[in-house]
């Protein structure tokens, strides 16, 4: 009768849960899974913490969110899309919507916005959230998008906003609404 | 297996050797990145400094600078402002240690692009900035620009990039010239 000289302090249930049946094809598992996120992480998806007021009330701030590397392999910024804009890299981002495109001449009256000279509507905008901004007209480049924040109630001149170059869209946000926006709602 | 552990204290020792190389002899890159860092450092304060910790990084910040350096700021919802010369930067720089408790300045994306004779540099930042007891910060982005003085890596003029302009930026033409 074969006895176990040296009995594991651990019940074999205890194991199992922990390290799995096979502790080999355990550590395979794990290293597959951390390559998988470094790479998620690295390549595809960014996680990101919303800082600043520019985004109300869309996004609320400290909201969390990921931005989608991948958004514009194959096709170019839409009208609407609320894009990351990198600074010198991608530690820090702008958070903006796309609201005119390459080409495009875009002028604030009053709050509302025209491109060439055709009123814009703007569904995602809170009807709380009033606007009086003015800007003169002005006309995108060939690789520039207009960007703004949802949150135009702030004075314009603190509002960071204008024409960022294609090569600085780092990717599309992927979530319409934060992560735990429930938590974050002040409601 | 004497064969797999010489191997593997080859490779350490190359690896040593490599490190001990950049240690004595780094490149301008990582000489100016570490410029850059302790830049940071110096213009950064909190309150439990004391006054001679706090005019310890006033007269520090000079060695930072050439002697007629410029600082072009150029902040959304205020008008440009240039300093002009070492004595008006050190002269902010008190003013602020005055004016505010602490200051926290971090640069969390650097680019370094040094020019083919290694005698310039233009470094592309992103710059960090919270005021103790504020909740938001600041975040601008900049262009420093270095030349070598005497063997030692200097900054002559600093400029806000606007991120989101009409313009293409001018960088490579900066390192060009």
């Amino acid at each position: 009768m074969a006895t176990d000289s040296n009995p594991s302090r651990f019940p074999r249930w205890l194991k199992i849960i922990t390290i799995g049946r096979n502790p080999r094809l355990t550590l395979l598992r794990l290293a597959v899974l951390i390559g998988l996120v470094f790479l998620l992480r690295e390549f595809v998806l960014i996680p990101i913490q919303i800082v600043g007021p520019s985004m109300l009330p869309t996004y609320q701030e400290r909201g969390v969110n990921f931005v989608n590397r991948l958004a514009y392999l194959r096709s170019e910024p839409h009208r609407g899309d609320v894009v990351a804009i990198r600074y010198a890299g991608e530690h820090r981002m702008l958070m903006k919507r796309i609201i005119a495109l390459p080409g495009e001449t875009i002028e604030f009256r009053n709050g509302q916005v025209f491109i060439n000279d055709k009123p814009l509507p703007e569904p995602y905008l809170a009807t709380n959230y009033p606007s009086t901004w003015t800007i003169p007209p002005q006309q995108m480049g060939p690789d520039r998008y207009y960007v703004v924040g949802d949150n135009r109630t702030m004075p314009e001149v603190q509002h960071v906003k204008g024409a960022a170059a294609r090569e600085r869209i780092v990717g599309k946000v992927l979530l319409c609404k934060n992560l735990f926006a429930a938590w974050l709602s002040p409601h | 297996m004497q064969k797999l552990v010489r191997g593997l204290a080859v490779a350490a020792l190359i690896m040593l050797g490599i490190w001990v190389w950049r240690i004595l002899f780094p490149s301008p890159e990582h000489v100016i990145r570490k410029l850059v860092g302790d830049l940071a450092e110096t213009v950064s304060f909190d309150s439990k400094d004391g006054n001679i910790s706090k005019a310890y990084k006033v007269s520090k910040l000079q060695d930072f600078f050439t002697v007629d350096v410029e600082i072009a700021v150029d902040v959304p919802g205020y008008p440009p402002h240039t300093f002009t010369g070492r004595d008006e930067i050190t002269q902010a720089l008190m003013a602020g240690q005055q004016r505010f408790r602490g200051l926290k300045v971090e640069f969390p994306d650097v680019n370094v692009k040094v020019s083919a004779d290694k005698e310039s540099a233009v470094v592309n930042l992103t710059a960090q900035a919270n005021i103790a007891g504020d909740r938001d910060f600041g975040i601008m982005e900049f262009n420093f620009l270095l030349k070598k003085i005497e063997g030692k890596w200097k900054i002559y003029r600093i400029e806000t990039v606007k991120t989101l302009s009409w313009r293409a930026p001018e960088i490579h033409e900066r390192i060009a010239a």
